[in-house]
């Protein structure tokens, strides 16, 4: 068997482990590359800024489940560490209805990071709502209907964060951060009928479909994959709103590593796929 | 320096079952993957139930049949009714007798929804679109920036060229010709952008694993 041949038939059992190896080693071994901040994030990261301390509050929407897990929790732990070092008072919601667990694992997490942060004064989580669309639209007619209780049960009147939220006007901004479609939707809706202020977060997949949203000023700004949570995750170090882990910004060695074998295993196999055909012409 | 939370022992094991795969099938991956597959809708069964179910039928029909409140109150809770009939006649369609009356449901559902989303999509995807594409060269012009303009005239370009390929009413020759494989170009590099994209959000999920495992379950990282 020739190389050529030998090329042609390597065990993809054998890019796995190739693949493994450059995720874990850099993860053990950071290699330290950098991150460049993109003027999405970076716009993204200015409208929150903009919001002045203990006022409106921003809404988050964490519209995902555990599968797109590790490319969106660190944006949505990233926005919550930025309101709750800025006093930024944050609603978060969910869309999704595996993201139930995830919303409110995220804020137990980032609220141990500021003791002086209190919930129902700072922050709320609202919980689940089926039907998004329709939930889009009652914010905007209605909050109180919409979620006449909070996450808890407790009557939103008794709530202090939530009191005084009749719909989207009485918020700064919304972020969403989604796995899916859902960003569409809030564009639609919540933008197109209420002109509301919207950023969002979105898995690397669907990241080229809504760059066009940038460009027409529909989305504020937007993160992209693990590299826009790492990207943020950066500017909340720069401006010292957080020093914790930066879990996406860990993984960015990782992810650079395995796209070098990916490149090379692509370039190998097109050099091999135009050998053997120049052999057989 | 192993985790000492069953849990995370129970997360890891999992994960490891569903990773076996790349090697080959196996029995443990099929325990995992059907795990995932019933403990999921179960989740989803309970979270619509008490989220939605519960507060939005079952609670206004019960003030409703039990005549809680005044009058107008017990009346308004009892307009619940047509949404939960409505509702219920999606099940129609298990019974061969009655399946016709699916349609009542399914007329309503798309009258309503083409109401509401047909001129809000019009607005946000087309008409918003079409005035980007044309101020994406306007303004860097009258702010003289050079690549904001290029920028601006390539979008242009590629959205022209893109409906073109896709303008199949004339046979594509000449002008329509040379445009339409332009757009297969622009198209193709969109293809690739997407594909590039896709690689770095499927390494996103592995890397996310391999951190759990290294951090949550053996501590080797922070």
């Amino acid at each position: 068997m020739s190389w050529r041949e030998r090329l042609f038939k390597i065990d993809r059992r054998v890019l796995y482990l190739l693949i493994a190896v450059a995720v874990v080693v850099p993860l053990i071994k950071p290699l330290g590359l950098p991150t460049a901040v993109t003027p999405h994030a970076q716009h993204l990261f200015d409208a929150v800024d903009r919001i002045p301390p203990r006022t409106k509050p921003l809404l988050l929407s964490m519209d995902y489940s555990p599968s797109v897990m590790p490319e969106l929790q660190p944006m949505s732990l990233a926005i919550l560490r930025h309101c709750f070092a800025k006093k930024v008072p944050v609603i978060v919601m969910t869309l999704d209805p595996n993201g139930v667990g995830l919303a409110e694992d995220a804020i137990l997490k980032a609220a141990a990071e500021y003791p002086e942060i209190k919930e129902g004064v700072d922050y709320a989580f609202i919980g689940f709502k089926a039907g998004y669309n329709v939930v889009m639209i009652g914010i905007g007619q209605n909050f109180r209907a919409t979620f006449p209780t909070d996450g808890s049960g407790h009557p939103v009147e008794q709530v202090p964060i939530l009191a005084n939220i009749k719909n989207y006007d009485d918020f700064a901004m919304v972020i969403t951060i989604a796995g899916s479609a859902i960003v569409e939707s809030w564009i639609i809706f919540a933008v197109t009928r209420y002109h509301v202020l919207l950023g969002s977060g979105i898995t690397a997949v669907s990241s080229a479909d809504y760059y066009p949203f940038l460009q027409t000023g529909q989305l504020c700004g937007m993160l992209a994959g693990m590299k826009g949570g790492a990207e943020y995750e950066e500017l909340l170090d720069k401006h010292d709103y957080s020093h914790a882990p930066k879990r996406a910004s860990q993984g960015m060695d990782a992810i650079s590593s395995a796209h070098i074998i990916i490149i090379v295993f692509i370039i190998l196999g097109n050099i091999s796929y135009f050998l053997s055909r120049r052999k057989k012409a | 320096m192993f985790s000492t939370n069953i849990w995370i022992w129970i997360a890891a094991f999992l994960t490891l079952a569903i990773f076996s795969f790349l090697y080959k099938d196996n029995p443990l991956y099929r325990f995992a993957e059907h795990l995932f597959v019933g403990m999921s809708m179960g989740y989803i069964v309970v979270i619509y139930w008490y989220n939605n179910m519960v507060p939005n039928m079952v609670n206004p029909l019960l003030v409703f049949f039990r005549g809680f409140g005044n009058f107008s109150q017990v009346w308004l809770n009892g307009l619940v009714l047509i949404p939960t009939i409505l509702g219920i006649l999606f099940l129609s369609m298990f019974t061969k007798k009655y399946s016709y009356l699916i349609l009542l449901p399914l007329a309503v559902d798309l009258g309503l929804w083409n109401g509401v989303t047909v001129p809000a999509v019009l607005q946000a995807d087309v008409l918003k679109q079409a005035q980007g594409t044309l101020l994406g060269i306007h303004t860097p012009l009258l702010s003289g920036q050079v690549w904001g303009v290029v920028n601006g005239l390539l979008i242009l370009v590629g959205v022209i060229t893109t409906l073109s390929y896709f303008f199949f009413s004339r046979e594509h020759k000449g002008a329509l010709g040379v445009s339409s494989k332009v757009g297969i170009w622009f198209i193709m590099l969109g293809f690739g952008a997407s594909f590039g994209y896709t690689v770095m959000a499927r390494l996103s999920l592995l890397i996310g694993r391999v951190q759990f495992l290294l951090t949550d379950w053996i501590h080797l990282i922070k």
